[in-house]
């Protein structure tokens, strides 16, 4: 679409750094380790706006942010069913997908 | 009158920083939702309108084809996904569970000083004004990118796609009769 832009970079790039942070708090003070697994997602999302955004204010004659974007989305749905099978194997294993309740490898 | 009026929607200065408004609203509740549900399920479930929100943002800057990959890929692939997770795990209903770890107030404050580290470097920079208006051939330009210069990358993604699906499937299988259970 071919509109002039009004929104300052600044918008997207502090909307990307208050996503990133509030994943960053999914990550790091939820036990499921789904919920845990639902902050990686935001986070990848949060980097996937500023792709977005950086390639609109600086680099629209080439195509190498959405290409970057393309390729975060294929690795994320990768990596979200990697993750889901290996917690299935850890609640077989330990019948709690807590993560602070699995410490098997701890010292 | 209502032909000037028209224009002016259209042109996007009226509206647009209007419709971000809107769309951070709506990426940015919903995310805090996502953490701080105590309902896992509700905490997946408040990720849809969160990745629908960026697929608007997408479409705001002008990446079309992104935003119709992400409600695809997203919102149709992976949301489900985490919700088919839940509903093989347990105690998601249990409205008792600890939903936080022993961390809560030090990872709240360790995310705090980075958000404020973050929006200092935001301010300190200097931002490139607002560009002009999209060539037209964004999409046909992205296809071209995606499998001319880039195809080395764009087929690796899928070499990476496949060995993670047929991983997944090893990992998650069930171990049959005869078979010893995994340590």
């Amino acid at each position: 679409m071919n509109w002039v832009t009004t929104v300052p970079l600044q918008a997207y790039v502090t909307l990307s750094a208050l996503l990133f942070a509030i994943g960053l708090t999914g990550v790091l003070i939820r036990r499921n380790a789904i919920a845990v697994l639902l902050g990686i997602e935001l986070m990848l999302n949060a980097a996937n706006i500023n792709f977005v955004a950086f390639w609109r204010y600086r680099a629209t004659s080439s195509m190498e942010g959405q290409v970057f974007v393309v390729i975060v989305m294929t690795l994320a749905a990768a990596e979200a069913a990697v993750a889901l099978a290996i917690i299935l194997n850890v609640y077989r294993r330990f019948k709690t997908v807590n993560v602070d309740q699995i410490n098997l490898m701890k010292g | 009158m209502i032909h000037a009026l028209w224009q002016a929607l259209l042109s996007g200065t009226f509206w647009q920083p209007l419709g971000f408004l809107l769309l951070a609203a709506g990426v940015l509740l919903p995310a805090l939702a996502v953490v701080f549900s105590r309902n896992i399920v509700r905490a997946a479930l408040w990720l849809l309108p969160c990745l629908i929100s960026v697929a608007g943002l997408f479409v705001l800057l002008g990446a079309e084809l992104l935003a119709g990959i992400q409600v695809l890929v997203y919102c149709g692939g992976i949301v489900v996904l985490i919700l088919f997770g839940v509903m093989l795990t347990y105690g998601v209903g249990d409205p008792d569970i600890r939903v936080y770890n022993q961390q809560l107030w030090w990872g709240l404050l360790g995310v705090a000083a980075f958000a404020v580290l973050v929006n200092l470097a935001l301010t300190a920079q200097l931002w490139p004004p607002p560009p002009g208006p999209l060539p037209p051939d964004v999409t046909a330009r992205l296809a071209d990118a995606l499998l001319k210069q880039y195809v080395l990358a764009f087929e690796l993604a899928s070499v990476i796609l496949l060995v993670a699906m047929v991983g997944a499937l090893v990992v998650a299988r069930a171990p049959s009769a005869g078979e010893e259970p995994r340590q």
